[in-house]
């Protein structure tokens, strides 16, 4: 699961002057694959994944992730504290932020399902409604908007067949107008699930989109976390 | 050294190891006399430590510079409750990517700040609140973390002095605002991030209630480095009253963007036309925003003589913030990026304070309207009044931070306001 | 520095000395800047702020100028500092407040015509006094349009002016956090978990008493009256024995609804649900409204002189002044004051003595405020049954307000009834009573063959006190006007006992009161004067009668 079977066209981010691989830039061959059951606890609030695979049925807090939930407990004064880190643990699992789930998150840090959904609803990564298999988000933040951002996400939009915010019949792009990644040296930067891709340019838009769409219909599609490098 | 350019006007301290893949690791940090510093410190008395800071004169990174030594002396003394330190990696301010790049290359590094800043300070945990869309970054941190528990660099018994210090990653959620300490705080606990009225300061009544500071990525990023070598070795950089270097980090109309880290002081045009290479295409320098989109314009007159301090931005009629340059040239359409700024306010407000709320959101919608050419004359002092009383009156400032870009645009970009509302002339539009 | 003076109680209090719009006012250390300036009659304008609440300070409206600060401070938040001088109406204070009151009215719908707050709202009342002539909003407005939160509270979001009050009162109150602030900036609105809403509440009405705007509104209430038609009367709740506070909102003899009044000893700013919702019954209109005397299987109404003298002929017929004579036994209601209750055993005595019981219904349990020490919606579902049973009245039935009147229904002697209708009892009740008499607010189909049925008034038509469940003694006063002749029972009953010993009753309720005190130990040194309105800030505490 953790090599990276071909250079990522779609990635083009700028090394420079550096001699580098893609895998040594974000840092691949140091972290390997996190495990799901959350690793030491001190790095189990962290938000290892973001699937391409995405059940909303999906049960929660099971297996490994229950083992992840019990780390993430561990480092807080409070209960409450571990809300953010839960939240992020959920959507892990089924890739939106159902009231379904806020209800069981609630019940689980014995907080209110009201006040659940009052602290999703104030952050904009919880997904609210489903997305798609690839959540494109397109920084057009002053930096990248000056180097043509917003022409990124158009071309997003049109490569994807998708309308902003709404998902592709096929389920497969949600493509979103996102504020800044601090990527701003690499404009346009943009991030697809938990990946940042910097430096895209209106013509590597069809690239990169072709590339998904081939991985997703590629046969041997891994059910493990991050599959799309 | 900058990354993914370096410049040899540079001075690589907190930069040294950019681009080089094995300064990530324990080992490799270690081989980089890693936690060289920390050991130092431990071996130091918490209050010694707190003087060196303070005799090095760094100053917040985050983009209010206040002094991190006297910061770090308000906490009680008194050991009757949990003391927190609180690693600000939540870098959201647009023109602003130094963070991502210590985190992700020299995570040994922040995480040896964070524990000299937790044994100067009697913190028993240290959170680092990580940005939540730093996937990547998160992840490389989080493994440096674990590694040094394993090693015994944190946890129980810190490097055998028997200290106990725990550092626990945390990935936010997706919010501007929890950028600001209170809103940090609230984020931390498991709250709406919205900001705190001060008093009380956190010092007193911080992260769960209990004494807390709070410090930037870059700031903690130095701190094994002034303990290394003195309070005085760091000033040798920069002027009296911005002593050492700083990442600046360049974005927009330049050939070479990137992180560069220099002293303080150095020239804004020499970063653009040296060390950047120089404006795209040798196009002309239009505006700079400074420090980050908060701050006020520059316009390219105003840009010649800056000096890229504290006190020199605040000369040149801005603020150095986060030391984030914005470099726009001829072609940019101020009136686009301004309404875009504001709309990233509008997005991003918490909601709690009204003139924020509601004022953010107007804002936005006035320029989008002159933008859209059905804008009129009284439009422009209707935004310079509304966002006068957006400034000062609120908990926070991300409200005064759209007041920055807005006002400072009319007063020294009118010309193409009107343009635009008179004759419904874009530039750059061409 | 701060001086030490004798504060109430006798205590020590550490007082600082400020100056407010040029005003010199002295309070005690910790006191918001907020609070001072209302102590020195300056209203600071404010939305989030509420005495019974945390501070979030983030309405911005309360903002003044202090000497010395770099910027406007709020003063819901700040506190006192001695030499301080602080103005309120500063030019920098007032611009600003005009700008945010600007702020407020950019998205909402400024639909006071059809709105229920109109005339109480401070949004109205602020922008009135301080706002713009016209608004700079060009651009649409927001429209959020309505929603049912459950149970008696309709939410108006455009009317919101997100000060979170009711978020705060379902947190920290209430302890029941129901209510959120759902997404961020000027997308945010109040709501609740989806489709869940404030039906698991107990207190939600109160949502409604602290939304300083039209937004949250009694359902109940909608479309009923407007606010200036209404008259405001201070009153007791009648519908458990904790004795909250209350209001009575009246217009044309009815009552539209109870509100809250403040009283930090009994029930701060709050009332629960349960007794706000309950007040139709004084609005019934199966009233008595004359006397009427049952001779010889016919009634006759009359006129008060023309009953009474009736009645002390029939009472001193049956000669119980002689020893051995009938005596007497009384059921009374615990929704009656100690006044009216008071009579009733004063008559009793002189009768010859006898029991006198009274019914109340009891809930299973108590529902608490957790946020609010000692308030709750206690068991006893009356108002006055401590003060029934300091008059040594006992308590009999089952816990629906039923049976135990066996006794009573079998007596050959006087019978005499207060206010309970006895319901649950068949026609004819006492078939072998020498006497029936019944002094009822209602109409009553076991006592409509009473010798003697008199109309007296509920206590929202009188005068009078009620006494809670931990012996505190309220006063309430008339916010209808009985129907017909009714008047209430103390009269009526003083006149009887003066009929018949020659002597003249009270005159004023006070006046019964100052009977009742001096014949109930627990009562002694108080009266009307002492128990007050519940107090004011200067009011020391009320004496609490019995333990």
């Amino acid at each position: 699961m953790t090599e990276i079977p071909f250079k990522n066209p779609g990635w083009a981010g700028n090394v420079g002057e550096y001699d580098l691989t893609e895998e040594q830039v974000r840092g691949i061959d140091f972290v390997g694959v996190r495990p799901l059951e959350g690793g030491h606890p001190a790095g189990s609030s962290t938000y290892p994944y973001m699937m391409e695979d995405k059940d909303p049925e999906a049960p929660l807090f099971e297996g490994p992730y229950e083992e992840r939930l019990e780390k993430i407990l561990t480092r807080y004064p409070t209960k409450r504290a571990a809300l953010l880190p839960v939240l992020n643990l959920a959507q892990e699992v089924r890739g939106h932020v159902s009231p379904q789930t806020m209800d069981r998150v609630g019940e689980i840090l014995e907080l209110s399902s009201a006040y659940v959904r009052g602290v999703a609803t104030f952050y904009t990564m919880y997904n609210k409604r489903p997305v798609g298999r690839h959540l494109v988000q397109v920084c057009t933040n002053i930096s990248c908007n000056l180097c043509g951002a917003e022409d990124v996400l158009k071309a997003f939009l049109a490569h994807t067949n998708t309308e902003m915010g709404a998902t592709s019949l096929d389920g497969a792009f949600t493509v979103m107008e996102a504020e800044c990644l601090a990527g701003c040296g690499f404009p346009t930067c943009v991030q697809i699930n938990s990946r940042y891709y910097e430096n895209l340019t209106v013509e590597e838009v069809p690239r990169l989109v072709a590339h998904l769409r081939a991985q997703d219909a590629g046969a041997a599609r891994s059910t493990g976390p991050e599959d799309e490098g | 050294m900058g990354y993914p350019y370096s410049h040899e006007k540079e001075v690589p301290i907190l930069s040294k190891y950019f681009g080089d893949p094995e300064a990530r690791t324990l080992d490799g940090w270690e081989a980089r006399e890693g936690y060289q510093a920390l050991k130092k410190a431990l071996d130091m008395d918490p209050e010694e430590v707190v003087e060196a800071v303070k005799a090095s004169g760094l100053r917040g990174r985050g983009g209010a510079g206040f002094p991190t030594g006297l910061k770090w002396s308000f906490m009680p003394k008194a050991k009757d409750k949990p003391h927190y330190l609180l690693c600000n990696a939540d870098e959201s301010e647009p023109g602003t990517f130094k963070d991502r790049e210590l985190m992700r290359w020299v995570p040994h590094q922040l995480i040896e700040g964070c524990l000299i800043g937790a044994h100067a300070m009697g913190a028993e945990h240290v959170y680092i609140y990580c940005r939540g869309e730093f996937f990547e970054a998160t992840q490389v941190l989080a493994k440096a973390v674990e590694d040094a528990y394993e090693a015994g660099v944190i946890g129980d018994d810190v490097m055998g002095s028997g200290r106990k210090i725990d550092v626990t990653v945390f990935a936010g959620a997706g919010a501007y605002i929890c950028g600001e300490e209170t809103g940090l705080m609230n984020s931390l606990e498991g709250r709406r991030g919205e900001p705190r009225v001060k008093p009380p300061f956190p010092a007193a009544v911080g992260a769960f209630g209990m004494p807390t500071t709070i410090n930037n990525v870059e700031t903690l990023a130095a701190i094994p480095h002034i303990v290394a070598n003195g309070g005085e070795w760091y000033r040798q950089w920069g002027s009296e009253k911005s002593p050492g270097t700083k990442l600046f980090c360049v974005s927009g109309h330049v050939r070479r963007p990137g992180n560069y880290e220099l002293p303080l002081g150095f020239p804004l045009k020499d970063l653009i036309y040296d060390v950047c290479g120089g404006m795209i295409e040798d196009r002309a320098l239009k505006a700079v925003i400074p420090g980050g989109s908060s701050v006020p314009i520059l316009s390219a007159e105003e840009a010649e003589g800056c000096a890229l301090c504290y006190e020199g931005v605040i000369e040149a009629g801005s603020m150095l913030g986060c030391a984030s340059v914005i470099v726009m040239d001829e072609t940019t359409d101020i009136v686009h990026q301004v309404m875009r700024m504001a709309s990233f306010y509008a997005h991003e407000s918490c909601g709690q304070c009204t003139p924020c709320r509601e004022g953010t959101a107007w804002v936005t919608t006035i320029l989008k309207r002159i933008e859209d050419g059905r804008g009129t004359e009284e439009d422009l002092d209707t935004l310079v009044e509304v966002t006068e009383q957006m400034t000062g009156t609120t908990i926070c400032v991300l409200s005064d931070s759209v007041a920055a870009p807005v006002q400072s645009s009319i007063a020294k970009f009118r010309d193409e306001y009107l343009a635009l509302i008179r004759r419904g002339e874009r530039v750059g539009a061409a | 520095m701060a001086d030490e003076t004798t504060g109430i109680g006798g205590a020590a209090v550490d007082v600082v000395t400020l100056t407010i719009d040029g005003q010199e006012v002295t309070v005690p250390q910790g006191t918001t800047l907020l609070e001072a300036a209302k102590g020195a009659g300056t209203e600071v304008p404010h939305y989030c702020y509420h005495p019974g609440l945390s501070s979030p300070a983030m309405c911005r409206l309360c903002l003044v100028e202090v000497e010395g600060a770099p910027k406007l401070l709020p003063s819901c938040t700040t506190t006192v500092a001695d030499g301080q001088v602080v103005r309120t109406n500063s030019d920098d204070a007032t611009r600003m407040r005009r700008g945010v009151l600007e702020f407020y009215l950019l998205n909402h719908p400024l639909d006071c015509p059809i709105c229920d707050q109109s005339g109480e709202c401070d949004l109205q009342d602020f922008v009135f006094a301080e706002g713009r002539e016209h608004g700079r909003g060009r651009d649409a407005k927001r429209v959020l349009g309505r929603d049912d939160f459950g149970g008696d509270v309709l939410f108006y979001g455009d009317r919101c002016v997100m000060c979170t009050r009711c978020v705060r009162f379902m947190n920290e109150v209430e302890e029941n956090p129901l209510l959120t602030v759902v997404e961020r900036g000027n997308r945010s609105v109040i709501d609740t978990f989806f489709e869940e809403g404030l039906e698991q509440a107990e207190w939600a009405g109160n949502v409604v008493d602290i939304c300083p705007v039209g937004a949250l509104v009694s359902k109940d209430f909608l479309y009923k009256a407007r606010a200036w038609d209404l008259d405001h009367t201070p009153s007791i709740c009648p519908n458990c024995s904790q004795g909250c506070n209350i209001e009575l909102h009246t217009r044309d003899n009815l009552v539209h609804r109870m509100k809250p009044r403040t009283n930090p000893e009994v029930n701060g700013h709050w009332i629960c649900d349960y007794g706000r919702g309950r007040y139709e019954w004084l609005n019934r209109g199966d009233r008595l409204e004359a006397p009427v005397v049952h001779v010889e299987g016919r009634k006759t109404a009359m006129g008060w002189t023309a009953a009474l003298e009736a009645l002390k002929e029939r009472i001193d017929g049956l000669g119980i002044d002689t020893p051995g004579g009938k005596t007497v036994k009384a059921v009374v209601s615990p929704f009656w004051s100690n006044e009216d209750l008071g009579a009733v055993s004063r008559l009793v005595g002189a009768l010859g003595g006898g029991d006198v019981v009274f019914r109340a219904s009891r809930a299973d349990e108590e529902v608490a405020l957790t946020g609010y020490e000692g308030l709750a919606r206690r068991k006893g579902l009356a108002p006055n049954e401590r003060g029934a049973e300091l008059l040594g009245c006992a308590r009999v039935g089952d816990d629906v307000g039923q049976g135990g009147l066996d006794d009573l229904a079998n007596h050959d002697g006087i019978v005499l009834v207060l206010g309970d209708a006895l319901d649950d009892q068949p026609e004819g009740f006492a078939p072998n009573a020498a006497l029936v008499l019944y002094l009822g607010a209602y109409t009553s189909s076991a006592l409509a063959s009473a010798d003697f049925q008199f109309p007296v008034t509920t206590f929202a038509e009188q005068e009078g006190t009620f006494t809670n469940h931990a012996g505190r003694v309220q006063r309430f006063w008339p916010a209808l006007s009985g129907p017909g002749t009714a008047r209430p029972a103390w009269l009526v009953l003083g006149a009887l006992l003066g009929a018949l010993r020659g002597e003249e009753g009270p005159r004023s309720a006070e006046q019964a009161f100052g009977l009742v005190a001096s014949a109930v130990e627990s009562y002694s040194g108080l009266n009307y004067e002492t128990i007050g309105a519940q107090g004011g800030p200067s009011a020391a505490p009320l004496p609490v009668a019995g333990d």
